[in-house]
């Protein structure tokens, strides 16, 4: 914590970049590049507050082929794999399994320098020490926000392949509230063979989100004030099982991002107005017009609750 | 001041034209008792049946124990009729208990053994009759799922992201 925030000094004293290391920036540039080329399997732990989880990971990236498996160890056995811009949960215990798609389908070069110059906007980079974790000599990297309306972020990649192979969310105080942190990892010698389930899913119950490209102003929706530093950049329209579709909008600032859900009202059910926390996780729910709106984000109370408030219904003629 | 508090109940202000201070209310034995008694005496005219003794500290501690988690009722989650009379007072008696909840300090201190019931949090959601819980496990963590296809947390570390909303589930998953 005193490294936090002597770092974080010195970040706002003016830091000076040693002559000759790569910026900051570009150390995130190689962090996003390593995420996309890297194959490699491992096992990490995963904390927030005072739970912890501990969790396997198979990367492939080989030719056509883009996939990777989380396996949750601790627990009720829980599977979530990504096959290009699918993902489905699986879930033994009930025998379902839940279908989404990855939001960001642009790739990834054109993404990239626009997500940079969104960060930058919104956080101040700044390199920190040198550490070594899980057997790998890391780069440490700080992320610290700009403003209250987001967290700060410490990253450490291998300074050879820049793997992330810790990152931290912490607070206003620069105190740790999530982090993922490899305990075992190996790049490298993977197959599809790895990315098996380990079980069959024959019979199971299939939820799809059903997600398609909306545009919620035509149903009178809208949000009236922007979120400082955070943009638009997705607005569809989605399925929670057999319920009525959900719209979401989802804001980011190129780190965190938040989104707006409008749920047409449960006929006679109640709800709980009000704001709730889980770990980096802020949800706050009100009504407005029949509808439940609910804004949940890894973002601070202040964050999502304002941007709830700005939600407001407007009856298209 | 008890004419006070049934003024408030009926949404009037005092002889002074001032509305009745809820802080006072929640630090007085006195006006604790009267709020408790008029309620009682209200839905006895109504007809409602009354509930257990201590039903709403009981209440407050769980809701207090719990890892709050606000989301909307899931129309899916199907509810016996016993069940849903039940969370509908739950619900009015919740719904006062939760704005005293969030607007005043917790009473807390008063509950004698709060330990069982924060064990209690990390456990599976409660059985039906356990009117206390506020949210069917699926609802929040449907909406972190679907939150989450659109994080740039996942450019960054990639599915280990989704730990915190798979870990989560597991966390407050009940047995279906």
């Amino acid at each position: 914590m005193m490294r936090a925030a002597a770092t974080l000094l010195c970040l706002y004293a003016g830091s000076v970049f040693a002559q000759g290391a790569p910026a900051a920036s570009e150390w995130l540039a190689r962090i996003y590049r390593a995420t996309q080329t890297l194959s490699y399997r491992g096992t990490f732990v995963y904390q927030q507050d005072a739970r912890s989880e501990t969790s396997r990971i198979v990367r492939l990236v080989e030719g056509g082929t883009d996939m990777e498996k989380l396996e949750l160890l601790d627990g009720a056995p829980q599977d979530v794999v990504r096959n290009g811009d699918i993902l489905k949960w699986y879930l033994p215990a009930t025998r379902t399994i839940k279908v989404e798609s990855r939001g960001d389908r642009r790739g990834f070069p054109a993404v990239l320098p626009e997500q940079l110059a969104t960060l930058e906007e919104n956080y101040t980079l700044s390199l920190g020490e040198l550490r070594r974790i899980a057997g790998f000599d890391c780069q440490e990297i700080v992320l610290a926000p700009r403003d209250r309306l987001r967290y700060g972020h410490r990253l450490w990649a291998d300074v050879q392949s820049a793997m992330l192979i810790k990152a931290e969310t912490v607070d206003e105080n620069a105190a740790p509230i999530e982090q993922f942190t490899f305990t075992q990892l190996t790049l490298g010698g993977v197959t599809r063979d790895d990315l098996r389930l380990r079980y069959a899913t024959g019979g199971w119950r299939i939820q799809n989100a059903a997600v398609t490209k909306a545009r919620l102003a035509d149903r009178g929706w809208s949000v009236g004030a922007a979120l400082p530093g955070f943009r638009k950049v997705a607005e569809v329209s989605r399925r929670f099982g057999d319920a009525p579709p959900v719209g979401q909008v989802v804001y980011s600032d190129g780190l965190a991002a938040v989104s707006v859900f409008i749920d047409p009202r449960p006929g006679g059910e109640q709800f709980r107005a009000g704001l709730a926390r889980m770990g980096v996780v802020h949800i706050y729910t009100r009504a407005v017009a029949n509808h439940i709106v609910t804004v949940i984000g890894e973002a601070p109370a202040a964050s999502v609750q304002r941007l709830a408030n700005a939600v407001e219904f407007h009856a298209v003629r | 001041m008890k004419p006070t508090i049934s003024a408030w109940m009926d949404g009037e202000c005092d002889e002074q034209g001032r509305p009745h201070d809820p802080a006072r209310t929640v630090a007085d034995d006195e006006l604790r008792n009267a709020w408790t008694t008029y309620h009682l005496i209200g839905d006895a005219m109504r007809g409602l049946p009354a509930l257990s003794p201590r039903f709403t500290a009981r209440l407050l501690e769980r809701l207090e124990a719990e890892p709050v988690v606000l989301a909307p009722q899931r129309a899916r989650v199907p509810a016996t009729r016993v069940r849903r009379t039940v969370l509908s007072l739950a619900a009015s008696f919740a719904g006062v208990a939760l704005v005293g909840w969030l607007a005043f300090a917790p009473l807390s201190g008063r509950s004698p053994d709060t330990a069982p019931a924060a064990l209690a949090s990390k456990a599976p959601v409660p059985p039906a009759r356990d009117t206390a819980s506020a949210v069917p496990p699926a609802g929040t963590t449907d909406y972190m799922l679907a939150h989450q296809a659109y994080s740039p947390g996942m450019r960054l570390q990639g599915i280990a992201s989704y730990a915190r909303t798979v870990s989560d589930g597991n966390a407050r998953r009940g047995a279906r």
